[in-house]
């Protein structure tokens, strides 16, 4: 079955490095730019995620991360370049279409931002297990009835889509329409969505008396199986990340007197 | 309004919410299997809401954006994890007071999640990309509003309104459907109002 998360092991120091120096990056990566207020910082970071992808060796993985992103960045380029109500400085014109200058500023510094948060999410994303952030949380303190949760989602999703696919061919099979005009394709939404989640809800109770046979609901300190090796630079680059953020909001802070 | 939040974290509930985060993703599959123009990505959080409370609703749409948010590529859905949230507490709310209980009330209980989610996407999407949705119905509006001269929030808000109600209609219509056929067994597991009898 196949793991929806994107995490592949391919031991690069990105995957030893503790998920909560990853996390305080992307905090980083996402503050700097946004309270430094200067457009430059933006290519800055970008630049920076990339090339800690690169170094990472994921860098190709993570393209269809920004190719998801799109069609999105293109459509705000389109409204805002056509229709920004600061638009006053034509920058090009075809036809009868004209882009104005403000608003393709403004679409690109929304599109610098979209871009700047999926690379360095892609940093976190493509090199941490969700099995291991699970478990660093709850030695943190994380209640492990919620990391339940998170952990038995990616248990439950791969079920769940081998399940859709069977029920999808055994409807098709069976005459049910899945193309054709919009309202033929709505109407084969519920017949192909309610068995699964019918299956599903029912499992539900049979699931939660097996939990509950095995002692789920103790309230006792759990144990971890697995020892996590510690990585030797973690508390210096979290350091280095600190600072940069107090040396931006410093900065600022300077700038605006 | 204590009744309303009652919410019990039994072992059935910490089970729900998985589950209705993996239905959350099938809708989402569905829907674009389909090529519907709807998201139908949150008919596991109406479930959550309907059968364990507003609390538990709250928390699976929440957990839902974080969950697919920091693990799949899709990060854009963190933003709206505040969106989900504020959708499973309507419903959940609007459910316990008896908005569920039969086909026609429903429609109540659809267009307040619809309305709690355009009321907090709305200022999202402005501070994010500059109002649009990416959605294509609402999007096209959306850039009918913007040629015509209305302010950006307003463009914006029309462009939720448009996408979100219906999507939260349908929504609430397969979720109205599912519940009717769900078997006693199960749906007792999350009855508020239910007590054990003891017999010694």
């Amino acid at each position: 079955m196949k793991s929806i998360s994107l995490y592949v092991d391919q031991g690069s120091w990105l995957n030893k490095m503790h998920p909560y120096t990853k996390l305080l990056y992307i905090l980083t990566a996402i503050v700097i730019p946004l309270i430094g207020g200067e457009f430059v910082l933006f290519p800055i970071m970008i630049a920076c995620s990339l090339f800690l992808l690169a170094s990472g060796g994921i860098l190709k993985r993570a393209l269809p991360l920004v190719a998801f992103s799109f069609t999105l960045i293109v459509v705000i380029f389109l409204i805002q370049g056509l229709f920004n109500h600061s638009n006053e400085t034509v920058l090009i014109s075809i036809g009868v279409i004209t882009f104005y200058k403000e608003g393709v500023l403004f679409a690109a510094k929304i599109g610098c931002n979209i871009l700047n948060m999926l690379l360095s999410f892609g940093v976190f994303v493509l090199t941490t297990s969700p099995q291991e952030l699970v478990d660093e949380l709850e030695k943190s303190g994380f209640s492990p009835r919620f990391g339940y949760i998170i952990n038995s989602v990616f248990q439950i999703l791969p079920q769940m889509i081998a399940t859709k696919d069977r029920i999808t061919d055994a409807q098709r099979s069976r005459g049910m329409e899945t193309e054709g005009n919009l309202f033929v394709r709505m109407k084969a939404f519920l017949p192909l969505i309610s068995p699964v989640v019918m299956s599903s809800l029912i499992n539900i109770r049979e699931r939660a008396i097996a939990l509950d046979v095995r002692g789920f609901g103790r309230k006792q300190k759990k144990t971890w199986l697995y020892d996590r090796p510690k990585y030797k630079w973690d508390p210096l680059i979290r350091i280095i990340l600190v600072l940069l953020m107090s040396a931006t909001i410093v900065w600022r802070v300077l700038l605006c007197r | 309004m204590g009744k309303i939040f009652k919410t019990k974290f039994t072992t059935a509930t910490m089970v729900l919410i998985p589950v209705c985060i993996g239905i959350n993703y099938l809708g989402k599959l569905f829907a674009s299997l389909l090529k519907l123009p709807l998201w139908l990505d949150c008919i596991g959080t109406c479930i959550g809401a309907c059968l364990g409370g507003p609390v538990i609703g709250g928390i699976c749409g929440a957990a839902n954006n974080l969950i697919f948010g920091l693990t799949t590529g899709d990060n854009i859905t963190l933003i709206y994890a505040l969106t989900s949230l504020g959708i499973g507490l309507a419903v959940g709310i609007l459910a316990r007071m008896g908005f569920m209980s039969s086909f026609l009330k429903s429609f109540v209980c659809a267009v307040g999640g619809g309305m709690a989610a355009v009321l907090i996407s709305t200022p999202l999407n402005i501070m994010f990309w500059g109002g649009t949705t990416g959605n294509v119905w609402g999007d096209a509006l959306f850039a009918a509003t913007q040629a015509s001269g209305m302010s950006v929030a307003l463009g914006s808000f029309l462009d939720e309104i448009v996408v979100d109600v219906p999507d939260k209609i349908l929504t609430i219509i397969i979720v109205y459907l599912i519940l009717k056929g769900l078997p006693k067994k199960v749906s007792a597991l999350y009855d508020e109002n239910a007590q054990i009898e003891r017999l010694d």
